[in-house]
């Protein structure tokens, strides 16, 4: 395929943003701000459509790959830079082009009146390119620099109200954090450009299964995966990297949606995806995949429902949901692990922009526990959206999440083991910690909470249709699993891939198989979502104060569950020990000793000539005892020689 | 026999050389410096240089000790001011100078053959004299000229009047 | 013997020269002076007899007669000091002038 025949939507998926962001950047900002949306608007309503479009395409004729630019050319090697179109990439970009789009035009509605209007929706859609850009990426290296810029648009968003200093700390948490996983990922770009030569990734994927059928991996290999899967840890807030995802709440309710629910941190799944034919090679590191996954899955859906900040609760459950994406994936399940990503963005955005919507209604970025009680009333709409998004996180036939999320269950069990009691007890606590939120929310105030005294009111067309169509999206997501699964197997095996003009067949590690409707998940599924909504009903509703008292009756439990089980403090201490060195490096070692040498020169100039004008004072004694003892020296130099 | 005397006066000398370095009057250390002067002349008599001596006598001891004397007797004497510079002293450098010094006299000495001519030769003093006279005849006028030259510094200044 | 009069002639010098370097008044500085050229010519004199060299002994006198005259020299120095008024401490005496 030349780049002529290369579909006219793939150039739209790019220029539509590009030049959106330049119009709105150098024509609207400095003229007329309040109107940077339209062009933004538009470019999403235009990569929506491409994005589909795509995708039907992929759909009936296959994947393609093409490069375009050569970078870093040296001799005949470089750095290809090009186009990757092919089954997951289809998949995740409708998704994040439908959602975004959605969330964009709630943000139109949630920002107005902000100062920061214009630079928000120009980061905002930067982001957006960014994230278009990380997916349809053909090589480490483009996939890379996408990275980077998608968490530069993070940093940019979580500080977007820089005045606050809560905010402008949680932005260089998230970035730093992010730092660290990068690092990892160009370790490990760096090693692949060392051991493959290319970093494009069907080649690698063509070396890789060579090499593995001949029975040897390359000896960097297992660095290789390992280095990966930090730099998802770090993206997809994962155990050990994952702190960073809930004080990323500080931004704007759109971004904590768009970005750190359905797309951003999603990247780091996408990383593994794309990567799966190096982890697969490697014995043992799959599993480690899955463990992290299962760990961090379980462990913060514990600790989302002791949550009192409702963006929080949604930060960690998004936590633990990426763990499940991570089980899937460490168990084999691409098919799944992408169905799960893809219905995930649906119905988290919708909870995010709910909660936007209740915080909206007491004119605060976010709300408390607190401050709200009993408003499924006064918020018709948003909570009939909650509900039925909160319906598809808990896995409850036939909304969406039943079919991704129990898939996933399902596979675990049939994995067993620890595996299986984490997915049990994972599915159990997201039930419950969604419909504490709901119940705290929506239903029966408590005397603890403020909420029927504020009089709240649904907010305008502009903030509830959105929601509305992104709900019915999770509900509804269930009807895409064949499509999915159809591109997701294309991307992995069937299907020719046309490289270059040449058609490849291969068969790459993993299952793309999308289990459909079995009563076994239907049981289980259901069976524990009823627990889990059981327990919040009686611990919100029946036994109401209960969300209270324990807090006041078990401080230290409190603080257990504040700092995480105490990973917090520890990463706390690290950081602290690392600035402490970046301290005394720079204050003591430069400022004190080397500058202190540097200018101690003149004083030390003075002293010595303190010390020689000491001695040419003028007393006859001291000349004479100096003349006396250079003659005795001479002589004993003489004598010894 | 000499030896013994040689032995003696040169401990005399020492001791009167620093009684001089430690006297408080000036007037006293000036006559310890007398009395060793006189010493060496008697070493030099009892090495076997007569006339050197007599010369050490007369002109050190008698002419250029009796200067001193009165310039200081002119001084007055000064025995109450400080005697030792108050310079700080490395002591340790000092300490280190004279066990070097004395290091190397030892190492000298020993290293030295005995080979000690206990009395001069006879013609030693006629050779000395010849010598004085006839090949440093210049070296001796020239000396002689100095001397002259010093007494002219001892002239008084003009006072302004 | 020769270690006697060397001993004694080492002293000599060492004494003269402390005497030069650590006292203040400068008569006493000027007796150190002497003391030292006396120590010199002992050294000298020992020597010639030892290796019966006359030219030494003829050294010696110059040499006394040179001391001589730069002693006279010396003293007469001092007394313009001491008329000058600034005393004979050394420790006064930090520049040349007048």
């Amino acid at each position: 395929m030349t780049p002529a025949q290369v579909p006219i939507v793939a150039w739209l998926l790019f220029l539509a943003p590009i030049s959106a962001i330049l119009f709105g950047f150098f024509i609207l900002r400095p003229l007329k701000p309040e109107w940077t949306h339209w062009p933004i608007l538009l470019s999403c309503a235009v990569v929506a459509v491409a994005s589909v479009a795509l995708a039907a395409r992929v759909y009936a004729d296959g994947s393609f790959d093409l490069n375009f630019y050569r970078w870093a050319a040296v001799g005949d090697w470089g750095v290809d830079f090009g186009l990757r179109i092919d089954g997951p990439c289809v998949a995740v970009l409708t998704m994040v082009a439908l959602v975004g789009s959605l969330i964009h035009v709630y943000a139109a509605s949630y920002m107005k009146g902000d100062p920061g209007f214009s630079r928000f929706f120009l980061v905002f859609h930067l982001f957006f390119l960014a994230m278009i850009g990380l997916l349809t990426a053909n090589n480490y290296v483009q996939m890379y620099l996408f990275w980077e810029l998608v968490g530069l648009a993070s940093y940019l968003l979580i500080g977007f109200w820089y005045q606050k200093e809560s905010a402008r700390k949680a932005a260089l948490k998230a970035f730093l954090t992010n730092r660290v996983g990068d690092f990892g990922f160009l370790l490990a770009l760096l090693l692949i450009l060392t051991t493959f030569r290319v970093a494009q990734f069907h080649i690698i994927y063509l070396k890789v299964l060579v090499l593995a059928s001949g029975g040897h991996t390359p000896e960097f290999l297992p660095l290789i995966g390992g280095l990966l899967i930090w730099a998802a840890c770090a993206k997809s807030a994962q155990f050990p990297l994952y702190f960073w995802l809930p004080d990323a709440m500080e931004g704007p309710t759109p971004t904590s949606a768009l970005m750190h629910a359905a797309t951003m941190v999603t990247a780091g799944v996408f990383l593994l995806i794309r990567s799966w034919p190096l982890i697969a090679a490697v014995p043992g590191l799959p599993t480690a995949v899955a463990a992290i996954g299962a760990f961090t899955a379980l462990a913060s859906a514990v600790i989302a429902g002791t949550r009192k900040d409702l963006k929080r609760i949604l930060a960690y459950s998004t936590v633990s949901h990426l763990g499940l994406m991570m089980l899937a994936l460490g168990l084999g399940q691409i098919g799944v692990a992408v169905f799960h990503l893809i219905v995930h963005g649906f119905f988290k955005a919708a909870l995010f922009l709910c909660a936007g919507n209740v915080g909206h209604a007491i004119h605060q970025p976010t709300a408390n526990v607190d401050e709200v009680g009993g408003w499924r009333k006064a918020l018709p709409w948003t909570y009939a959206c909650f509900l039925l998004a909160a319906l598809s996180l808990a896995g409850v036939f036939p909304f969406g999440g039943f079919f991704s999320k129990d898939a996933i269950v399902d596979a675990a069990l049939s994995r067993g083991g620890l595996f299986a009691a984490a997915g049990l007890l994972v599915s159990i606590g997201s039930a419950f910690y969604i419909f504490r939120m709901l119940f705290l929310t929506f239903h029966g105030s408590r005397p603890e909470q403020k909420g029927l005294s504020a009089h709240p009111h649904e907010a305008g067309f502009g903030f509830v249709a959105p929601i509305v169509l992104l709900a019915v999206g999770s509900a509804f997501a269930g009807l895409l699993r064949p499509l999915i699964e159809r591109l997701v197997d294309g991307g992995l095996h069937g299907l020719p891939v046309s490289v270059g003009g040449v058609a490849l067949q291969m068969n790459l590690p993993g299952s793309a198989m999308i289990p459909g409707f079995e009563w076994r998940a239907l049981l289980i599924g259901t069976a524990m979502a009823a627990i889990g909504a059981g327990a919040a009903y009686a611990l919100t509703m029946i036994d109401a104060g209960w969300d209270w008292r324990w807090r006041v009756s078990s401080p230290r439990l409190v603080r257990v569950f504040d700092t995480d089980f105490g990973w917090k403090t520890l990463i706390g201490w690290i950081a602290d020990g690392v600035t402490g060195l970046g301290n005394f490096a720079g204050r003591v070692l430069d400022k004190k000793w080397w500058d202190g040498a540097i200018e101690s020169t003149g004083s030390a100039a003075l002293g010595a000539g303190g010390l020689l004008s000491d001695a040419s004072r003028g007393r006859l004694n001291e000349a004479l005892w100096w003349m006396a003892a250079g003659a005795a020296l001479l002589l004993a130099a003489g004598g010894l020689r | 026999m000499t030896l013994w005397a040689v032995v003696i006066a040169g401990a005399a000398a020492v001791v009167f050389a620093a009684a001089m370095l430690w006297s408080r009057s000036l007037y006293n250390g000036a006559v310890c410096l007398l009395v060793v002067l006189l010493q060496t002349a008697l070493i030099y008599v009892l090495r076997g240089a007569p006339l050197l001596g007599l010369l050490q006598v007369m002109i050190y001891a008698g002419a250029v000790m009796v200067l001193t004397v009165i310039t200081i007797m002119a001084s007055g004497g000064a025995s109450a001011a400080e005697r030792f510079a108050d310079f700080a002293l490395p002591r340790g450098l000092a300490a280190l100078g004279v066990a070097a010094v004395a290091a190397e006299i030892a190492l000298t000495l020993a290293g030295a053959p005995p080979r000690a001519a206990a009395v001069a030769a006879p013609g030693l003093t006629a050779a000395f004299g010849g010598d004085l006279f006839h090949s440093y005849a210049l070296a001796t006028e020239a000396v002689t000229l100095l001397m002259f030259l010093a007494a002219l510094a001892v002239l008084p200044d003009k006072e302004p009047s | 013997m020769n270690a006697a009069v060397w001993a004694t002639a080492g002293a000599l010098f060492a004494l003269g020269l402390a005497a030069v370097v650590l006292r203040r008044q400068m008569l006493a500085m000027l007796l150190g002076v002497e003391l030292m050229v006396a120590a010199a010519d002992l050294a000298l004199v020992h020597g010639a007899c030892r290796f019966s060299d006359p030219e030494a002994l003829a050294a010696v006198a110059v040499i006394l007669a040179v001391a001589a005259a730069e002693a006279v020299v010396g003293l007469s120095l001092i007394l313009k000091v001491l008329r000058s008024g600034r005393g004979l401490d050394a420790g006064d005496l930090t520049e040349l002038r007048g």
